[in-house]
């Protein structure tokens, strides 16, 4: 049985609630790889997408999971332009908790506001990503992800490559990793870094050429120039040189060795068009993969925390 | 070119040998064969050696190592009728300098690799060394920052938006946590807009009298102190160009004695004269940062004597005729100063102010070196010979003709410079025979 109502932060899973999900996420594996890929365990029960944020992704990836499950799923899109900040959101808020509904899984640009809707909602809750604070189940399928290619996480070498201030992928990856025994190296510049690296807690470097051979598994972040807050990385060609994967360094990797993305990637950016047109030879290229994983491990997650009723 | 020799085979002759590190002085031959000193000695015996070897007789001149003028302006790209890579060479020959660090307000500025690579193409082609310093912000408009990894990989020695002062802080302290990764200085021209824009000289007794806006001190003050508390949190080396008022050394001496990474550098013409000077409305006397009273003046120079300055440098600033041959408002500021660097700094210092030749020759050779992190010019056996022969006791009167810039804004036509270079010797080659450019 998981240990928590509502998934907020990675942080508030133990280690036991992560195995439990890893362990559940393969059978739904096996569910996913055969023909009739539905199976009813929640059948009867309704779960809402409420995304603020615009996403393909994420979202259509918790539908697929709940659908399969048999569960309801109804996709609450609430757009930012008629959104006045605080008092939509409680509005919003109180309609869903009208409704009589089993989960609810949220996805928002402000960071903290998951904790605000734990506080108006007697809902179970899942954060699908909130400002730049945490997105767990992104950790998971990652984690995931990396079981599935090594024996074991003591001592895996994973660098986390890029923008580390904007990111909750980062966040709740770091954090992730470090409790599983794996060694971060935070591969990022100076402006793009938060000031305190405390919380954080890994080594830095700038440069990606300094980890590109050593390293297990290369985790690469999301580079958004055209956001207000980027104003203080000089260019895309300053990035390509110092942070980004390109084939020459692809192949300096070593043998075994993982690339890894939170998706979509901006091709050119951090990852080069080059990689991504011939990125799937590599058998360590597991972007695509992590789109799977993340089903399985988005349906695993959903079991845990409504099965047990 | 007139007046190129161009020896590789030159014996410098009864020469005051003058070892700046030490300040000792030494009677002595220099042997210089193929460009290389070989042998540093009284009275070298050249019988055996290969007959086309050019004599230089130095006796009586001072023999000094080239020396290096960390602040100039050239104006290529963009500018060439004011000053080129080429002329600005030849004016830096006839000042005795050998190594310079060329500001980026250039146009278009030296913002990007392949501009670096233009300066540092030119330079190898002219056999002179020129150190680029590239643009902290794009465009030098103080809004984003340059490709800094990049242009250290192009060559760049450091970084500076020198002419302008990046205003939005923020974006400072960005910059100063790179560049402290990156390890290069950054050269700060300080000046706060709000407290500059519509100033023309120092704000003071001058300034009231002769009725020109005055230009409050906290301009240049502000902003080193802002830039000493953001560089302190970033762990970045800065350096201060041309200070001048006595509250900036207060500030840099306090930094410095706190541990700071802090050097400085002050202008011959802020040595050399005050806002006493702008009675005559003296185009050539607008400069940016204006002369100050004569307290700063005498700050600048106990500085020197105490050791709280590191450098001195020209800010060599050419300008065209016609943007300075017009009213004081609408002059552009700045004087030319690569060819006055010694013989200006030279005669307030060591003959006026009695400084220490020694202490003076440093802050010419070694203290800029370190400050870029480039070796220290040294009349030494095995170094490639870098060398300015200098008649000290020579003095003459500065005239426009005598400048072989091909902008003739001087501040100091007409002042009484003693210190004549009467030979320079480049890279290993005889050059320049100094008499008429």
């Amino acid at each position: 049985m998981i240990s928590i109502k509502n998934l907020i932060s990675i942080d508030d899973l133990s280690i036991d609630d992560i195995n439990l999900i890893m362990e559940n996420t393969d059978s739904f594996c096996e569910v996913l790889d055969r023909e009739f890929k539905k199976v009813p365990t929640l059948r009867g029960k309704t779960i809402i997408n409420l995304f603020f944020e615009s996403s393909t992704r994420t979202k259509n990836s918790f539908e697929i999971a709940a659908k399969r499950l048999s569960a309801d799923l109804i996709n609450f899109s609430a757009s930012t332009s008629s959104l006045k900040k605080g008092e939509s959101i409680i509005d919003t808020i109180k309609t869903i908790q009208s409704m009589m509904i089993d989960l609810l899984i949220v996805r928002h640009s402000d960071s903290g506001v998951m904790n605000f809707i734990a506080r108006n909602i007697d809902v179970p809750l899942i954060n699908a990503g909130d400002g730049k604070h945490q997105h767990p189940t992104q950790a998971l399928l990652d984690l995931y992800t990396i079981k599935k290619s090594f024996k074991d996480f003591k001592g895996l070498k994973v660098a986390i490559v890029g923008d580390i201030l904007n990111s909750r992928v980062a966040r709740s990856d770091i954090k992730l990793f470090k409790r599983m025994g794996m060694d971060v190296t935070i591969v990022s510049a100076p402006m793009l870094l938060p000031e305190n690296l405390e919380y954080l807690d890994s080594n830095y470097v700038y440069d990606i050429d300094k980890v590109i051979e050593n390293t297990d598994i290369l985790y690469m972040l999301r580079m958004q120039f055209e956001r207000q807050d980027r104003k203080y990385y000089p260019s895309i060609k300053e990035y390509n040189r110092f942070l980004s994967l390109n084939m020459e360094r692809l192949k300096k990797m070593k043998k075994g060795s993982l690339i890894m993305h939170p998706g979509p990637v901006n091709r050119g950016i951090e990852i080069s068009e080059d990689v991504m047109n011939h990125g799937k030879n590599y058998a360590g290229f597991k972007i695509n993969t992590q789109i799977t994983n993340g089903v399985a491990v988005r349906m695993a997650l959903i079991y845990l925390m409504l099965g047990s009723t | 070119m007139r007046n190129i020799i161009g020896k590789d085979n030159i014996l410098i002759k009864s020469g005051t040998v003058f070892e700046p590190s030490s300040g000792k002085e030494m009677i002595s031959d220099i042997l210089i064969r193929d460009g290389i000193i070989m042998a540093v000695d009284k009275n070298i015996n050249i019988e055996s050696m290969p007959k086309d070897f050019i004599i230089l007789n130095a006796q009586n001149y001072f023999v000094f190592p080239g020396f290096v003028d960390m602040h100039v302006h050239l104006r290529e790209p963009g500018n060439e009728e004011e000053e080129d890579i080429g002329s600005g060479f030849l004016a830096a020959l006839r000042g005795g300098i050998t190594s310079i660090a060329c500001m980026p307000n250039t146009n278009p500025a030296i913002d990007r690799e392949y501009l670096v690579n233009y300066i540092l193409n030119k330079s190898g082609l002219i056999d002179f060394k020129i150190y680029p310093v590239a643009a902290m912000t794009k465009n030098l408009e103080g809004k984003e920052m340059t490709e800094m990894g990049l242009l250290k990989e192009a060559g760049a020695i450091a970084f500076s938006d020198d002419g302008k002062c990046v205003q939005d802080s923020k974006l400072m302290y960005e910059i100063m946590k790179y560049v402290s990764y990156l390890d290069l200085p950054l050269i700060l021209h300080e000046e706060d807009y709000y407290f500059s824009n519509y100033g023309l000289v120092n704000e003071g007794y001058y300034s009231a009298k002769l009725g020109l806006d005055g230009i409050s001190r906290f301009a240049e003050e502000l902003m080193i102190s802002r830039d000493i508390m953001l560089a302190k949190k970033a762990g970045a080396k800065i350096h201060i160009t041309h200070v001048s008022s006595k509250g900036s050394i207060i500030l840099i001496k306090r930094a410095k004695e706190d541990g700071l990474n802090i050097t400085c550098d002050v202008t011959p013409h802020h040595l050399y004269f005050n806002d006493s000077f702008l009675e005559s409305y003296d185009t050539n006397l607008k400069v940016n940062p204006s002369l100050k009273s004569e307290e700063d003046r005498e700050a600048l120079v106990s500085a020197i004597s105490e050791g709280i300055v590191d450098a001195i440098a020209s800010d060599h600033a050419p300008h065209y005729e016609s943007e300075k041959n017009t009213t004081f408002k609408d002059a552009a500021t700045g004087t030319i100063g690569l060819e006055t660097l010694f013989k200006a700094s030279y005669t307030k210092l060591v003959r006026e102010e009695k400084i220490k030749l020694g202490k003076f020759v440093a802050l010419l050779t070694s203290g800029p070196a370190k400050i870029l992190n480039i070796k220290t010019p040294a009349i030494k056996v095995g170094n490639k010979a870098d060398i300015a022969i200098i008649d000290l006791e020579k003095n003459k009167r500065i005239k426009k003709e005598d400048f072989c810039s091909k902008s003739k804004n001087s501040a100091f036509i007409g002042q009484n410079l003693y210190g004549e270079v009467v030979y320079t010797i480049n890279n290993g080659r005889l050059i320049l025979k100094s008499e008429n450019c």
